[in-house]
């Protein structure tokens, strides 16, 4: 016999697996509200991997007790199964530990690969980057138009001198703005748990969809957060202009083609919803999404750690 | 006291800027300004070969060069920033990624056409 949570378990992982992401994925509303959204691509990568793997786990451990912590204690405590093992327990077994075991494994690979390249990433700004007019933003003499900020400890923000070139200085504060809302909120973390379901599972169209998604809604995230902070009478408008100077100017150089099609379209998103700012969200919209957030991490939750009363 | 890393990228310029392969005590006579203790300049320029910006040769005593030029370092970085796919975005977050040239005409028309989003918006 399946035990009941295993069932609601699985249900909610295919959901969470194609139909919820693609919707997600879809929407207009995260535009209007990217903050919000990326609550919500947050539950449902958690919640795809705690519904996924849990609903393994129970069904591997059923023949040890009805629910998660009765069957867990009766293994640690050495207790013999109630009922029989069979071949499926032991294969929702291995599963259950290969995933988790796969997307921790992606999880610190993918780390320290990060650690390592920005750390030469830094050896080298720090020898060739000068001090910019820009308050805490490095200049680096390249004449292509680029701006980039490296995450971590010891944050670092760049603009090329071809970016200094291009832009005015209302156009570069935005730019510089907008990077330095990436490090205030530790966007690059938002990213880690798509990264790791892209690597861990490639066959899972929605894992490369949900990472697209969030890397655009960060771009747009920063985007808003810089707009808050942009004294001139157009913002918008400043900001847009910086992104369509930066994104005509690295005219695909060294960029390979498969990630123009992503990237490119992102831009295109950002600069319209600057240019034609969309609607807010009502704030019960919002509240809605959020609960939904919530629940969507609670359900499983709840259904791994309750004793079963079925 | 000037910070390790403003020490390294003073050391480097002297380097890129001289004629050839330059022993620890020019490299400190050179910095006299900063009024640099000879075993700092060796410390300095031991974490510099370290990460590989620096090479020396066997002579006595030991002379130092710079191992790229800093337009290939700059080009080495840029390399990096500018090729970034995918799971790169964790390790820099670039203000905008690289667009084909149709898109970007795409864009500079959509600017060009929009009218004044600022003045809806308040």
């Amino acid at each position: 016999m399946l035990p009941a949570t295993a069932a609601a378990l699985a249900v909610l992982a295919a959901l969470l697996a194609w139909p919820v992401p693609a919707l997600l994925a879809r929407a207009r509303w995260p535009r209007r509200d990217p903050l919000v959204a990326l609550v919500c691509w947050q539950a449902v990568g958690l919640a795809g991997g705690l519904s996924i793997i849990g609903a393994l786990l129970v069904h591997g451990l059923a023949p040890w007790g009805s629910s998660l912590p009765e069957a867990a204690w009766s293994v640690v405590t050495g207790r013999s199964a109630e009922a029989a093992v069979r071949g499926d327990h032991w294969v929702t077994l291995t599963l259950a530990g290969v995933l988790a075991a796969e997307l921790v494994g992606v999880l610190l690979l993918s780390w320290v690969r990060t650690a390592r390249a920005r750390r030469r990433h830094r050896d080298l700004l720090e020898v060739l980057v000068r001090p910019s007019t820009q308050p805490d933003a490095r200049l680096l003499e390249h004449p292509a138009p680029v701006a980039f900020c490296i995450p971590g400890a010891r944050p670092l923000l760049v603009l090329s001198s071809g970016m200094v070139a291009e832009l005015d200085d209302a156009q570069l504060a935005a730019v510089v703005a907008h990077e330095r809302a990436h490090l205030r909120e530790h966007h690059h973390l938002y990213l880690l748990p798509f990264v790791a379901w892209e690597a861990a599972l490639p066959v899972l169209l929605a894992a490369a969809r949900a990472h697209a998604a969030v890397r655009t809604l960060v771009e747009m995230r920063a985007d808003d957060v810089a707009l808050g902070s942009l004294p001139g009478p157009a913002p918008r408008r400043t900001l847009a202009q910086a992104i369509v100077v930066a994104a005509g100017g690295a005219g695909g150089a060294g960029v390979p083609s498969g990630a123009l099609a992503v990237t490119g379209s992102a831009v295109g998103a950002r600069v319209v919803r600057l240019l034609e700012p969309p609607s807010p969200v009502p704030a019960w919209a919002r509240a809605l999404a959020l609960l939904s957030a919530g629940l969507l991490l609670l359900v499983p939750t709840v259904l791994l750690l309750l004793p079963a009363a079925l | 006291m000037a910070s390790l890393g403003e020490l390294e990228r003073a050391v480097m310029d002297r380097l890129w800027s001289a004629d050839g392969p330059i022993a620890a005590t020019e490299l400190r006579d050179g910095l006299a300004d900063r009024g640099l203790a000879l075993t700092t300049v060796h410390t300095v320029l031991s974490r510099l070969e370290h990460k590989g910006f620096v090479v020396h040769d066997d002579a006595r005593p030991r002379r130092f060069r710079a191992r790229g030029s800093r337009e290939d370092h700059a080009a080495e970085l840029m390399h990096e920033v500018l090729g970034q796919a995918g799971d790169r975005q964790a390790v820099l977050a670039r203000f905008v990624g690289g667009v084909d040239p149709d898109e970007a005409r795409l864009l500079r028309e959509l600017l060009a056409r929009a009218t004044g989003p600022d003045d809806i918006n308040r």
